[in-house]
């Protein structure tokens, strides 16, 4: 498949009123409820859409008490990119895979006291090879 | 040189071929190799008048730097042992001067002197440094080559000659020259080359020295200055010293 | 071409060894560099005051730990009133000298010199390991030329190479005759067969006759090799330096603590190379710590086993952690009958998190895996300076008189040992030797193999013990198989005794004579620490065993009966013998304390992750006490420095071997001196405690390279190159 970079891109807008960047962050929604079912199938994911859907709904609803026009303006900037680079399938399996089963794996998964975190082999005091 | 670590050299592997440089072309192989003639095992020792001779060396130095006499003891050696320096002469002198065989390798390696493969009874040495080669000293060195049927850094079968090429003996006044074993032959001439040689083959020992009749190396074309009779004393004084 | 000692002179004294004693001085000169001045101490050499002055001065030959040959040209510069450029290695720096670095004539001569290297060098630095790391392609970057003048038709120099045994590679073509590789061979490492044959354009790096460069110290020369022409063998044509990562740590093959540089890629360790450290290794290695990291690949254990019948099952950590509760209590181990045995490569941490541990189980039977380690030690462990090299390692360059008790040091601590070269060389240092002979880099006075020869010494007015008397720094080396040793307690008591005699020279708050030679890397930290039995416990009947990375342990000492845990890293001696196999850390792979034999704590990093399910040891101990019903009271490493610290605070200062006090030494001396004895002494001779200089621990054991070298060092049969033709090219094409 071409890649062609402008495929997907929006024009960054500077909002001048809520209710302009609520009409913009609401088709971003769409987009992304509506891209859910060929995500899973671009990215060969094995999960149904409705996941994806929830996925996105919940880094829509982290953000929702945001008013400030300016931070709304990168917001809808950022997710409009985020959905420029799904669907272009910029992004790797994994990336997305990643992104989308995050909250889930971490549920559970804060080891309780010493012992617990050394059978889980999540020790986060682990001393970490030097980066390079 | 070049010749002998061609000869010694195990015959080189087809796979090689490819391979288009030529061999470097040094004076000898500056590495050891086991042979036959040559190996660690012969031994090798100073007979006794060599051992007197070489602790007389050894005792001109003080005993600390008692290396200091690795050329002389190397050279007695040599001469010793058919004039070449095999790998047991080498180990016999570091032994002898206490010092790691390695050291005594590096000189001996060093020094075009010491040959480090067996020579003919006659060491053939012909100079063709520049003053020689300009009184035609190739001449020279290729009737040696026509006379014994052998090339430069051969032996011949018979193991009486080996020739090679040298650089300046210090001896250009007499050029061309060749040197025998330790004996200088000077002035030479293809004709006069052949006579020395022949003379060799015979057991003689021909006379050292120039062949032209010269004495030493005064100008072959007879005198051109000093020529009168010198004066004597008395002569040329005021007169009332006479 | 070098002209150095020999090592078999004449004993003549000093001078025999053909180094030039100078006298310090003291003498300061100023000079200007590029119009800097800059004062350095007379004799200096001029490229140093460059340096000092802070100009970086192209060189090959060379190098500030070798002596100077001054035969590459490099670093050619401009003095003022000199009418030709000056090799400034060759050249003191004078006292108001002028020094241009940066000017035409400087650089054109360079630039000759530089065209001069390359017309026989070849232009392989694609496939040339020391592509990225290479002088002559660094400086070449910038007095290089880019076209050539060189139109020879026979080519360029060929140069066959030469066979150095299994660590280095040899590829002569690229030589350039530096003779850094020949300087250090005879000054450092000692070994006297490495020199130059020929002259001229055909000079040649060899040995002139077929042999390998036995040497402990033999992988150095691959770092100072300023081109391709010697390479590591077991590296080669593995990865480019730009690829890897460093990790700055520590060495664990002997007790030295020889500062590291671990290079890695991914989950890999590609190399390891020396850091400088004045005060331990200088900037050499030896050969088992450059080359054993191959080991750490192969009989890693990866995952907890437990022991089922005849066989090994792997098993989960819940798993294998509560089958050794079970096996705990099911031994009915009470006590003294729970045993820990700590090995060579257990670090600081692990040894205090076992010992709080077994503590709290109610036993005192703490134990080291050396012979002798289940009974209380030979030398009391309660001073420090009873079992530390007390006089620091830079101080063997400071002795005059050295005598060593049962040790070898050139495979104890090889690179302590280039030390006592050095001072032999440079300086009029005499050495006695009682114990196995051993081929060391320097002469020795042979004293004796036995106890005997200890109390002679201390008798005896003449030889060796008379010049021992009168220098003016001596210094006792006891190797620690002396104190494993039936008669080490009775040969202890005599020298210490001789210590005690001769105090004002031997102990003073400036000198302690009396140095313990450790040879693994954790056994100073076990002592510091008490990782020994007390009497009463060394009396019990262990049944309940818990191996801490003990490889060494003899397996008859174990009773068949009890319950064996083994932790570590590898699956080496100790963990066939067990019931429970616990997978460790090893040394690239934990950030942990290491005590080496001076008491220098030293902190080694990780470089790789941990493979498997292996952890980090002291969390796997820390794991194992809170399943058996008592937690350790540390959660994280901060917690258990802070335990070290109540331990000993050494152990967590860093980088420094802190000295003990002449008060407090001379009590432990008292402890030695008055030591009880055996009646009768055994009268065996004093062993050599390696046979093997490259096998010594479960890492080398497992090591690939440390094999060959066993197979073409110690048992000396042919390798490389000579013997087999069809791999040579092999390896070549």
């Amino acid at each position: 498949m071409t890649t062609i970079p402008a495929r997907l891109a929006k024009r960054a807008v500077a909002h001048t009123s809520l209710a302009s960047a609520r009409a913009d962050v609401l088709a971003l929604y769409r987009d992304f409820y509506r891209a859910a079912p060929e995500i899973c199938d671009t990215y060969a994911l094995d999960i149904p859409p409705s996941l994806v859907r929830t996925r996105y709904r919940q880094e829509f609803e982290r953000n929702k008490h945001v008013t400030d026009l300016k931070v709304l303006d990168v917001l809808i900037l950022k997710g409009r990119q985020e959905y420029q680079e799904v669907m272009n399938t910029w992004k790797m399996r994994a990336q997305l895979l990643g992104f989308i089963m995050a909250p889930i794996e971490r549920q559970g998964q804060h080891p309780k006291g010493f012992l617990d975190s050394f059978y889980t082999g999540k020790d986060e005091l682990a001393v970490l090879p030097m980066s390079p | 040189m070049a010749f002998r670590c061609m000869r010694l050299r195990p015959l080189l592997p087809a796979r090689r071929a490819f391979s288009t440089s030529r061999a470097a072309r040094s004076d000898a192989l500056f590495v050891h190799r086991d042979t036959p003639y040559n190996n660690s095992k012969i031994p090798f020792e100073f007979d006794e008048a060599n051992t007197k001779i070489a602790k007389e060396v050894v005792a001109h130095y003080p005993p600390q730097y008692k290396k200091a006499a690795v050329i002389p003891l190397l050279d007695l050696a040599q001469r010793q042992n058919k004039g070449w320096t095999s790998i047991s002469v080498m180990n016999y002198v570091a032994k002898f001067l206490d010092m790691p065989p390695m050291r005594v390798y590096e000189v001996a390696t060093f020094y075009t002197m010491f040959n480090r493969e067996p020579i003919g009874k006659h060491f053939v040495q012909v100079c063709t440094t520049t003053p020689c080669m300009l009184c035609n000293a190739y001449d020279i060195l290729s009737t040696v080559k026509e006379h014994l049927k052998i090339g430069v850094g051969e032996t011949t079968p018979d193991g009486l000659f080996t020739l090679v090429e040298v650089e300046c003996q210090g001896a250009c006044s007499n050029a061309p020259m060749l040197v025998v074993g330790d004996d200088f032959y000077e002035d030479l001439t293809p004709e006069s080359t052949k006579k020395i040689l022949d003379a060799f083959k015979k057991g003689q020992k021909p006379k050292p020295g120039p062949q032209s009749g010269r004495h030493t190396s005064e100008n072959s074309a007879g005198l051109t200055a000093l020529t009168s009779k010198p004066y004597g004393p008395g002569e040329h004084c005021q007169p009332e010293f006479k | 071409m070098l002209r150095l000692g020999a090592k078999r002179a004449l004993r003549s004294g000093a001078a025999s060894r053909g180094f030039q004693t100078s006298s310090k001085r003291s003498a300061d000169v100023t000079l200007t560099v590029d119009g800097k001045s800059v004062t350095v101490p007379q004799g200096t050499a001029l490229i140093q005051a460059c340096e000092a002055a802070g100009v970086t001065i192209p060189r090959f030959c060379y190098h500030d730990r070798l002596a100077i040959a001054g035969n590459c040209r490099m670093c050619l510069v401009e003095v003022a009133r000199s009418p030709k450029p000056v090799a400034s290695c060759a050249m003191p720096a004078m006292p108001g000298a002028q020094v241009f670095t940066n000017t035409p004539m400087v650089h054109e001569a360079r630039e000759g010199v530089m065209e001069f290297l390359l017309a026989n060098h070849p232009l392989d630095c694609p496939i040339c390991d020391q592509g990225g790391e290479c002088d002559l392609q660094d400086q070449s970057m910038r007095y290089g030329s880019d076209r050539t003048r060189f139109h020879e038709i026979t080519g360029k120099r060929a140069v066959e190479n030469k066979d150095f045994g299994p660590l280095v590679k040899t590829v002569m073509n690229r030589c350039i005759q530096c003779t850094r590789c020949v300087r250090f061979a005879n000054e450092v490492a000692g070994v006297e067969e490495l020199g130059t044959t020929g002259r001229g354009n055909d000079l040649q790096i060899g040995m002139y006759v077929e042999k390998v460069m036995d040497s402990e110290l033999s992988g150095n020369v691959v770092d100072l090799c300023p081109v391709g022409a010697l390479t590591s063998k077991p590296y080669a044509f593995h990865a480019r330096p730009w690829e890897l990562k460093d990790t700055e740590s520590i060495d664990v093959m002997d007790a030295v603590g020889s500062n590291i540089n671990v290079q890695s890629r991914g989950p890999k360790v590609m190399r390891v190379q020396p850091r400088t450290n004045e005060d331990v290794n200088e900037e050499w290695i030896s050969d088992k710590t450059r080359y054993a990291y191959d080991g750490l690949q192969f009989q890693r254990l990866m995952t907890p086993l437990v022991r089922q019948g005849d066989r090994f099952i792997p098993a989960s950590w819940e798993g294998a952690l509560t089958a050794i509760r079970a096996g705990l209590t099911n031994s009915g181990a009470q006590g003294n009958s729970i045993k820990a045995i700590a090995g060579a490569l257990a670090d600081t941490e692990s040894l205090v998190a076992l010992k709080d541990w077994i503590n709290n189980l109610g036993s005192d039977n703490t134990a080291l895996d050396c012979a002798g380690g289940s009974e209380p030690p030979a030398a009391t462990v309660d001073v420090r300076s009873n079992y530390l090299f007390n006089a620091t390692i830079p101080a063997l360059e400071q002795a005059d008189a050295i005598l060593l008790v049962g040790t070898n040091p050139r495979h104890e601590a090889a690179v302590m040992n280039s030390r006592i070269r050095k001072s032999y060389l440079h300086t009029g240092l005499e050495v006695g030797f009682i114990g196995e002979r051993a081929e060391t880099t320097y002469e020795y006075e042979y004293l004796g193999a036995d106890l005997k020869a200890v109390d002679e010494f201390v008798k005896s007015k003449n030889g060796f013990a008379a010049k021992f008397k009168e220098a003016k720094k001596p210094m006792i080396v006891v190797g620690s198989a002396l104190t494993e040793h039936p008669d080490g307690k009775a040969a202890l008591k005599t020298l210490a005794k001789y210590v005690q005699a001769n105090k004002g020279k031997m102990l003073t708050p400036e000198w302690n004579g009396f140095c313990v030679l450790q040879r693994h890397a954790s056994r100073a930290a076990a002592y510091d620490i008490g990782f020994v039995p007390t009497a009463s416990a060394a009396k019990a009947t262990p049944s309940f065993v818990y191996l801490l990375s003990a490889d060494d342990v003899d397996p008859k000492s174990i009773p068949e009966s009890a319950f064996v845990v083994y932790q570590g890293s590898h699956g080496d001696l100790g963990a066939q013998i067990a019931d429970v196999v616990l997978p460790g850390a090893a040394y690239t792979e934990k950030g942990m304390t290491w005590v080496n034999t001076e008491g220098r704590a030293q902190m080694g990093r990780a470089a790789v992750s941990i493979p498997g399910a292996a952890r980090e040891d002291w969390k796997i101990i820390r794991a194992l006490s809170e399943v058996c019903g008592e937690p350790l009271p540390y959660d994280d490493i901060v917690q258990l420095r802070d335990r070290m610290w109540e331990v000993s605070p050494t152990l967590v200062r860093y980088d420094s071997a802190e000295p003990t006090s002449v008060d407090v030494a001379q009590l432990g001396l008292a402890q030695m001196a008055n030591a009880l004895t055996p009646a009768k002494a055994s009268g065996k001779p004093f062993e050599k405690p390696i046979k093997n200089f490259y096998m010594t621990d479960p890492i080398s054991r497992a090591s690939v390279t440390m094999a060959h070298c066993t197979k073409a060092f110690v048992k000396g049969e042919g390798y490389g190159l000579s013997k087999d033709e069809t791999a040579a090219q092999a390896s070549f094409a």
